[in-house]
């Protein structure tokens, strides 16, 4: 089985490099049979890089320690799920990863295209072809995982302790599918620029992939978040790591993309900047992939340095120097066919939401990148770290809530004063009156007063939009609240659903802001002693050490304290944290030791326990540390009703006449004044949408 | 020209840097990991004050040890890492920020002491001045550049619009025949 992987991994290089050849061949020359022939070879490509992947799992199951990459990142006695997950644990696995998503991902693009965007298909196959022989070559040249040993130890190395955890199995395969996802619009955008057809077409065939990869990339970055909050030593759920920097890059392009691709669906406007934005995201996903592999930036999460970097940077190069040059000869193509009238309208607010997004993106790159600038140009090493990133992000990231809020309200075109006033007035009165009522209720961080105040805006921009359709459904169809409800969503999935993931950006502004509350105490326990502390809400909490304890587990040797926590109106609870060390299956240590946190999870804080060590002669004081984390749940919440939100934006709609294109993307909405008002409707009906 | 010269130089050091450290790294990737447990600690030690007592908080400590750069290649702050991963560097560090506080030194003579021993890039986030602006200024910079840009570029759209309406729809004039014909007259002279 492991012969037929590594044989499989040549051939399917092989079938991609014949795919990329003859796509572009049989598109340039428009020879329908080398175009089906590249189609075919790249369905080939996908079926043996499947089969390359079932070999190195078979290997990583079976424990064949003859690969350097199964006895580099496992061992006899690692549990099988981490078996299974190690395939992306180390450099070479994590690249045939890459090369199967992105495959799969091709193959699934070509079947779904058999009978549509025909002219631009050659082209779209070529150019995946392209960056899949990238990638496979990448990996059989440069980190090949069937590399053998020269000889064969008894046991492996192991996985990296930090890496046993249910996060391994979930948190990279998302962002992985989110990273390669972007590979998709970026042909489309290559096919149409090649092709000169850059209408709406290719958009329709651009805007799903890109809400796949939206979502991936929010899913895996919320499942990192979690990870790297209940796992010790990354810092927290988010440290400003250049590669947590370089997996946020393609996410807020790829954001600022789904909002100003509306602009272009319905007023035929900002294509060069549409195209700009697809092929960034692409180039950023690479530039963080270079970033996670290379070794050129210091992070606590990159891979062991290897030489794939060069790989990487000649790629993004020689991808940069394409793109520019495409859209640099189609500049007249891609002229706007409608021009914005008005400062004042939801095109202009989401130009300025584009903006702020890019220029999010621009800061944290920056930031990743101007230690290698200042040296380059002053000779001497600095550090960009938090202080840096809160710094600069958050007045901008507080901006961007405020647009969240600000763009649903105003209308398409111009908006009249009055129109102003009627759609400002409540989700202005909502956020002062939140902002007022917690700075009587003591509130006086500057940053989390103007978050909450933003976020209240923001909510009643939501609700105000949800209660005006839910209303206009009840008028017009007699339905009960819960059935318009439901029906609002829909039947206008595009529009609601991004009213949702407004309302997941909500709750993650607050969850980040209660940050700014937590506390911390640092103490030594010998069993049976207690400790009182109070926590962000004034309650006095009451800590009883149950002793430390050691045992042995499947492949480590534990050190645990156990805390009773009591306060006033609850039980009593036990939280535990460990100190582990892992062993092989001889019984040698083979990591440094790893500590486990014991999390008491509320929705209100944490209370986050951590076992430092023991001291004392009999080794039974246990020094700890006790933080109360507040709203740290609703972090995982936000993430979580984003991606609701982006799955009932992505879920496909019948269309019911009308314009095709329009219908399909149904974000408009005729609103019909109602009976009652339609006596004294001086205005036309409202056209609005997300 | 010589400030887009100089740019260019710029970009390209930059450019040419980060190849560098890429070969660099791909070299040492023979040993990954070999400057975990090395020698880059240097101590950071000072004379406590004549009569010193503590000048800051526990909590104050904690602070400045946030502001600190762990040298392990964890990318973590010295209170983060010592309290988390611990590597072979925090909690030497700590000591020696306990130390200083001990003595009697402030948050900044602490973090400016350990400036001095390692260079400015222990401190977590560079200093506010000299070049260290570009990279604190250029992010509101691009910012505040593009929402200029983008509202010049939606007025000069709109006074475009404006113009397209105005010469679709001419705007009817209230002149009598006679004063109608004395106008053309007067065109027609002037085109003359």
């Amino acid at each position: 089985m492991i012969l037929l992987g590594e044989l499989s991994l040549w051939v399917a290089l092989l079938m991609a490099i014949w795919s990329a050849t003859v796509s572009f061949a049989g598109g340039g020359m428009r020879r329908v049979d080398l175009v089906a022939s590249g189609e075919r070879a790249m369905y080939a490509s996908c079926a043996f890089v499947a089969l390359s992947s079932i070999g190195l799992w078979t290997a990583l199951i079976t424990s064949d320690f003859s690969l350097r990459f199964v006895a580099s990142y496992t061992s006899a006695n690692l549990p099988t799920v981490y078996k299974f997950s190690a395939f992306w644990g180390g450099q070479a696995g994590s690249m045939l990863f890459w090369c199967l998503i992105l495959s799969l991902y091709s193959a699934l693009t070509l079947a779904a295209n058999r009978k549509r965007n025909r002219e631009l298909m050659p082209y779209v196959t070529g150019t995946l072809a392209t960056i899949l022989i990238f990638f496979l070559g990448t990996t059989a040249f440069s980190a090949n995982p069937y590399a053998r040993l020269d000889w064969i130890p008894p046991d492996g190395t192991g996985l990296n302790p930090q890496l046993q955890n249910p996060g391994m199995a979930f948190h990279p395969p998302n962002l992985y599918l989110g990273y390669v996802a972007t590979s998709i619009p970026f042909a489309f955008a290559i096919a149409a620029l090649v092709t000169r057809r850059l209408d709406a077409e290719w958009l329709a065939a651009v805007r799903r992939w890109s809400l796949v990869s939206w979502l991936f990339l929010t899913i895996g970055i919320t499942m990192g978040m979690w990870w790297a909050y209940v796992e010790l030593g990354w810092g927290g759920y988010w440290a400003w790591d250049p590669v947590e920097n370089a997996s946020l890059l393609p996410w807020l392009t790829g954001t600022a993309f789904l909002h100003s691709i509306m602009i272009q669906e319905k007023r035929g406007m900002l294509r060069k900047w549409n195209v700009t934005l697809v092929v960034a995201t692409f180039l950023l996903s690479i530039l963080g992939t270079f970033i996670t592999r290379s070794g050129v930036i210091e992070s606590v999460h990159s891979f062991a340095q290897s030489p794939v970097g060069s790989y990487f940077a000649s790629f993004l190069i020689v991808a940069i120097i394409v793109t520019a040059f495409l859209v640099a000869t189609r500049l007249r193509d891609l002229e706007a066919r409608a021009e914005l009238e008005s400062m004042v309208s939801r095109e202009a607010a989401f130009l300025y939401n584009n903006v702020v997004l890019v220029g999010i993106a621009f800061s944290v790159l920056w930031g990743t990148l101007f230690p290698i600038i200042s040296e380059a140009v002053r000779g001497s090493k600095i550090t960009v770290g938090p202080p840096f990133f809160n710094t600069v992000n958050i007045p901008l990231g507080l901006l961007l809530l405020a647009l969240t809020g600000i763009g649903p309200l105003i209308a398409w075109r111009r908006a009249s004063v009055a129109n102003l006033k009627r759609q400002f007035a409540a989700p202005v009165a909502g956020g002062v009156f939140l902002g007022a009522a917690l700075f009587a209720l003591g509130m006086r961080d500057g940053y989390a007063l103007v978050s909450y105040t933003l976020a209240g805006f923001v909510f009643t921009t939501i609700s105000q939009e949800f209660v005006k359709g839910v209303n206009a459904r009840r008028r017009m169809h007699d339905e009960a609240v819960p059935v318009a409800f439901v029906r609002l969503i829909a039947r206008n999935r595009r529009r609601y659903g991004g009213y949702i993931v407004h309302f997941g950006v909500v709750v993650l502004f607050a969850a980040f802001a209660g940050l700014a509350f937590k506390k911390e105490y640092d103490l030594s326990l010998t069993p049976g002693a207690s400790f009182s502390a109070v926590d962000p809400y004034n309650r006095t909490w009451t800590f009883t050490s149950q002793g430390v304890s050691r045992y042995e587990e499947l492949n480590r040797q534990v050190t645990a304290v156990v805390l009773e926590a009591k306060r006033a109106g609850m039980s009593p609870t036990l939280i535990k944290s460990e100190k582990r060390q892992h062993v092989d299956s001889r019984g040698q240590p083979t990591f440094e030791p790893s500590t486990e946190v014991g999390i008491l999870e509320s929705l209100r804080q944490d209370v986050y326990l951590v076992l430092h060590g023991v001291s004392g002669d009999d080794r039974e004081t246990a020094e700890i540390r006790i933080t109360f984390n507040p709203l740290v749940w609703w972090v995982w919440y936000g993430g979580i009703i984003m991606a609701l939100g982006g799955l009932i934006v992505m879920w496909p709609q019948a269309t019911r006449g009308g314009s095709k294109r329009r219908a399909e993307g149904g974000y408009v909405v005729v609103m019909q004044p109602s009976e009652r008002r339609k006596a004294d409707a001086a205005e036309p009906p409202v056209e609005a949408g997300v | 020209m010589a400030t887009r010269r100089q740019f260019v130089i710029t970009l390209g050091g930059a450019v040419v840097a980060m190849g560098a450290r890429a070969a660099r790294g791909q070299q040492g990737a023979e040993a990954p990991g070999a400057t975990m447990e090395g020698d880059g600690y240097i101590p950071v030690r000072r004379l406590p004050r004549p009569a010193a007592a503590k000048r800051i908080t526990a909590l104050e400590r904690d602070a400045v040890e946030r502001m600190l750069s762990c040298p392990c290649p964890c990318t973590l702050d010295v209170f983060t890492c010592r309290t988390s991963m611990p590597c072979g560097f925090s909690p030497r560090l700590h000591a020696d920020v306990v130390q200083l506080a001990n003595g009697g030194y402030s948050g900044d003579e602490i973090l400016a002491a350990f400036e001095q021993a390692y260079g400015e890039k222990i401190l977590m986030a560079p200093h506010k001045q000299g070049f260290n602006w570009v990279g604190w200024i250029a992010p509101f910079a691009a910012v505040g550049g593009g929402a200029l840009a983008v509202g010049a570029l939606i007025r000069q759209w709109g006074r475009r619009a404006a113009e397209r309406r105005m010469a679709a729809s001419p705007v009817p004039i209230d002149a009598s025949d006679d004063e109608m014909a004395r106008l053309e007259a007067a065109i027609r002279n002037d085109d003359s």
